[in-house]
């Protein structure tokens, strides 16, 4: 009996389910196991252990929207007579056993004829027969664990990155050939033939053409932005060197006295581009500006003239009737016309209680609606309802770019220590010998230029992030790391972040109940994989009461419970209605339970999540504070765990933490935001720092700075020391890039600046930074995880 | 002494001919994903009827 499931990885509580010689943790991975290896795909388990995907209890009526012509046609990309073919959004992909599985999805249904995996934005594009349908496919998505994600339609084009790769390309080339040539140079081989002097120099020069007008084109223009806003970014000093270098080696090759620099000019861009393009190599998977339209379905139904029709959210206009389903998320501001329903707030206001509902009661959008099927009447259309108003205010306010602070602080520096070591230089060689002034100080400038400080702040902040992300912590970009390191206070959102949205703490009341009772119950909820199901088995295992029991006539109906027949007893577990229990406490999160003749109801709370208890101690250094959209229930189990300078606050709305956040911020305070990045998106987006937590890496998430996995959550603390330790490497960097500068100017100030000597130097600190940057952050990892215990 | 005109000419048309191909294959988007085609190259071709299963990496535009 393993302790993890064969099919996810997940620990198995309890006995699981056995089946075919091998372990599993419920009913939904077995029966993924049971089809794969049915279709002769067991190799998936060969390549990546427990790689599998617990698969959601969807049913194909969820995709019946696919069906409309004018959903359908948004998505497949091409269809004839008997073929099509669509790109589908799967967020859940993350490892080659996944592309292995999907690349030979037409072994698990014939119909398919072929699938491709893009792996960095996480798509498949499936070729398949029209006979089977795209409702058919995206359910057959789902059973496997692959759940297309219809929402996120991102329009970004990846061509406009390919760009960097045309520039870096051609400065290579340029690089390497006017290099190649320009070796008897360095050599002094080809001194009395002029010719040949010639010939290659003016060969480099039609090659280096492109380089600068192409290859150099963003340094200028971002030069050129700075100065026209009076400001100074790195890339002044380095433009100054460019056009310093190339007109130089211009004139030198027209006057025929030699090639000038034109390798080192080449070598230089080469080297530039390169620190660029590895800072842009970001998590093209996970996105983190996603909208409000990822989050709504893509379409409902409407009931108009007593007929069901499916549309799409954007046709939807005020005075409709919409009829939705058990799980469905509430497209739109509207008055609910069925008698009852009960509304999930928690994504919206972080409630985790569900809230009832009667006919004529104002529903919010976002919410999601529980249990039996409602109709309600639509107020405000979809983008203009409050939750994406609230969204769309915030993002419009916020503006950080991702230029590196740190850099363009030294930028001014440099400058000015440029200016007045040039200004010296031609002074005292006006003295010694007036006609080498112009080439002196055109040595010095050339030499002064910042490339190797250009380097390592991509390097070393763009390694950090690798880092970062291999532990659980995706950033956005690198800036987060340097404002991170200036953070004062750090604000806590509870539900769904500090507890688990799919823990929870169960309390039992009513009869009671024998060993086989329990037993029986235990064994009922074990067949579920709802997360409510999950946290009774949970709490019965910690009781040693095991899920042992078979089931007779089980049966889990939506929306409404579970409920089969054990050792002759039936039993049913689900909503008060289905049970038949009269619900004597309202607004509170329960389930009721009725076996053979006794009843009773399940109670249940959150949870922190595990290893939480540590998290608070570890974070001394800042002020601690914690909002919450929930009531006070949870605020002893807080108060035990934080410190008592922590300033708990609770009936939180969105606005609300907006409002605490910016507070803070007036004070001067510099604030760090951890949320779930759903109810306090606003709050995320203002602050100086704004971290989501995810159970799923891979899940929507509008504007953040970051992603944490949820169960990373409690490293944050060695996460913040990382980046201050950056820092550290960013400033040996500095050092060193300092010590090539004052030797390449040791050089140009006595006029020994010769080619050679600018073609060594320029590379040997460029590698050296890089090295410094890569090493240091590789080691640093590997070192403080041995620390840890 | 000549030859080394020629010799440099032809070594340019060769590197050009490198960047080209390089250009080319950017464009046609064979370096977007750097991750799947390493592990496609690594799956067996299963030695069963339904040829249609094996994909051989190519990209249409």
């Amino acid at each position: 009996m393993s302790e993890a499931c064969y099919h996810c990885g997940d620990k198995i509580h309890g006995k699981g389910i056995h089946f075919d010689d091998k372990d599993f943790c419920c009913i939904g991975c077995k029966n993924v196991y049971q089809l794969l290896s049915n279709s002769a795909l067991g190799k998936f388990y060969q390549l990546e252990k427990g790689a599998g995907q617990k698969p959601q209890s969807g049913t194909l009526e969820k995709y019946a929207f696919l069906e409309v012509e004018k959903i359908r046609k948004k998505f497949v990309d091409f269809e004839d007579q008997d073929h099509a073919r669509v790109t589908l959004f799967l967020p859940q992909i993350h490892c080659s056993s996944c592309i292995y599985l999907l690349e030979n999805l037409s072994r698990i249904d014939k119909r398919i004829l072929s699938c491709q995996v893009n792996f960095a934005k996480r798509e498949a594009v499936i070729n398949f027969e029209t006979t089977l349908k795209l409702s058919e496919l995206a359910h057959l998505l789902d059973q496997i664990g692959y759940t297309p994600n219809f929402g996120d339609r991102k329009t970004s084009e990846q061509k406009k990155d390919r760009s960097m790769l045309y520039k870096l390309g051609f400065a290579g080339f340029a690089f390497g050939s006017i290099m190649l040539w320009s070796f008897p140079e360095y050599l002094g081989i080809e001194k009395d033939n002029p010719e040949f002097r010639s010939f290659t120099s003016y060969l480099s020069l039609i090659v280096s053409l492109p380089v600068f007008f192409y290859s150099a084109s963003d340094y200028f223009m971002s030069a050129y932005k700075a100065l026209k806003f009076k400001r100074l970014n790195l890339d002044v000093p380095i433009t100054i060197g460019i056009l310093a270098l190339y007109c130089q080696s211009l004139y030198s090759i027209f006057i025929n006295a030699g090639p000038g620099y034109m390798d080192s000019f080449a070598g230089f861009i080469f080297f530039l581009l390169i620190g660029k393009w590895f800072q842009s190599k970001t998590y093209i998977s996970l996105s983190f500006e996603r909208d409000y339209k990822a989050y709504f379905p893509v379409a409902v139904t409407r009931i108009v003239m007593d007929t069901e029709e499916i549309v799409e959210i954007e046709d939807i206009h005020i005075d409709d009737i919409l009829l939705m389903r058990n799980d469905e998320v509430i497209p739109c501001d509207s008055i609910l016309e069925s008698e009852h329903a009960r509304i999930d707030y928690s994504f919206v206001t972080g409630e985790s209680e569900h809230i009832s509902k009667k006919k004529g009661d104002f529903i919010y959008a976002g919410g999601k609606l529980i249990g039996q099927r409602s109709a309600l009447k639509v107020m405000k259309e979809s983008d203009r309802s409050h939750l994406t108003s609230l969204w769309n205010e915030v993002r419009s306010e916020k503006e950080k770019s991702s230029r590196s602070i740190y850099q363009d602080k030294m930028s001014v520096y440099f400058l000015a220590a440029l200016l007045i070591i040039a200004a010296a230089a031609s002074i005292v060689w006006f003295f010694i010998d007036s006609s080498r002034v112009m080439e002196i100080v055109v040595a010095v400038l050339i030499v002064a230029c910042p490339c190797a400080l250009a380097l390592s702040a991509p390097f070393t902040y763009g390694n950090t992030m690798r880092l970062l992300g291999r532990k659980g912590l995706y950033l956005k970009n690198t800036s987060v790391i340097e404002r991170i390191n200036t953070i004062t206070d750090i604000v806590f959102d509870k539900t769904g972040t500090l507890t688990s949205s799919s823990q929870y703490h169960v309390e039992y009341v009513g009869d009671e109940l024998n060993e086989d009772e329990k037993k029986a119950i235990c064994s009922l909820a074990n067949s579920s994989t709802h997360p409510l199901s999950r946290s009774i088995v949970n709490q019965f295992i910690e009781q040693q009461i095991s899920p042992s029991e078979s089931i007779d006539n089980f049966e889990e109906l939506t929306g409404k419970g579970l409920q089969g027949k054990i050792n002759g007893v039936r039993l049913q577990l689900g909503s008060s209605q289905f049970v038949g229990v009269h619900q004597t406490e309202k607004n509170e999160s329960t389930s009721h339970v009725r076996i053979g003749e006794k009843c009773g109801t399940f109670r249940f709370s959150s949870e922190l999540r595990n290893g939480i208890e540590n998290l608070p101690k570890s974070l001394d250094r800042y002020a601690l504070h914690i909002i919450s959209g929930d009531g006070e229930q949870d605020a002893a189990l807080l108060e035990s765990i934080f410190p008592k300078s922590t300033s708990i606050h609770f009936h939180q709305t969105p606005e609300d933490k907006l409002n605490y956040v910016k507070n803070l911020q007036a004070n001067d305070k510099k604030v760090l935001m951890i949320g779930d990045g759903l109810n306090d998106s606003g709050a995320l987006g203002i602050a100086d720092v704004g971290i989501a937590v995810s159970e799923e890496a891979f899940r929507f998430t509008p504007s953040s700075d970051a992603i944490i996995d949820a169960e990373a959550l409690t490293r944050l603390q060695p996460f913040l020391q990382t980046s201050a330790f950056s820092k550290n490497i960013l400033r040996i960097c500095l050092a060193f890039s300092l010590s090539y500068n004052i030797t390449g100017l040791s050089f140009a100030l006595t006029g020994m600046l010769t080619p050679l000597v600018a073609a060594v130097i320029m590379p040997v600190s460029s590698i050296t930074v890089v090295c410094i940057s890569t090493f240091g952050v590789l080691l640093y990892g590997r070192f403080s995880r041995r620390k840890k215990t | 002494m000549g030859m080394i005109y020629i010799m440099l000419t032809v070594s340019l048309m060769i590197a050009l001919f490198f960047l080209v191909s390089f250009f080319w294959a950017t464009k046609t988007g064979q370096f977007d994903d750097d991750f799947a085609p390493s592990v496609r190259i690594l799956f067996d071709d299963e030695t069963n009827n339904n040829s249609k299963t094996q994909t051989d990496g190519s990209t249409e535009i």
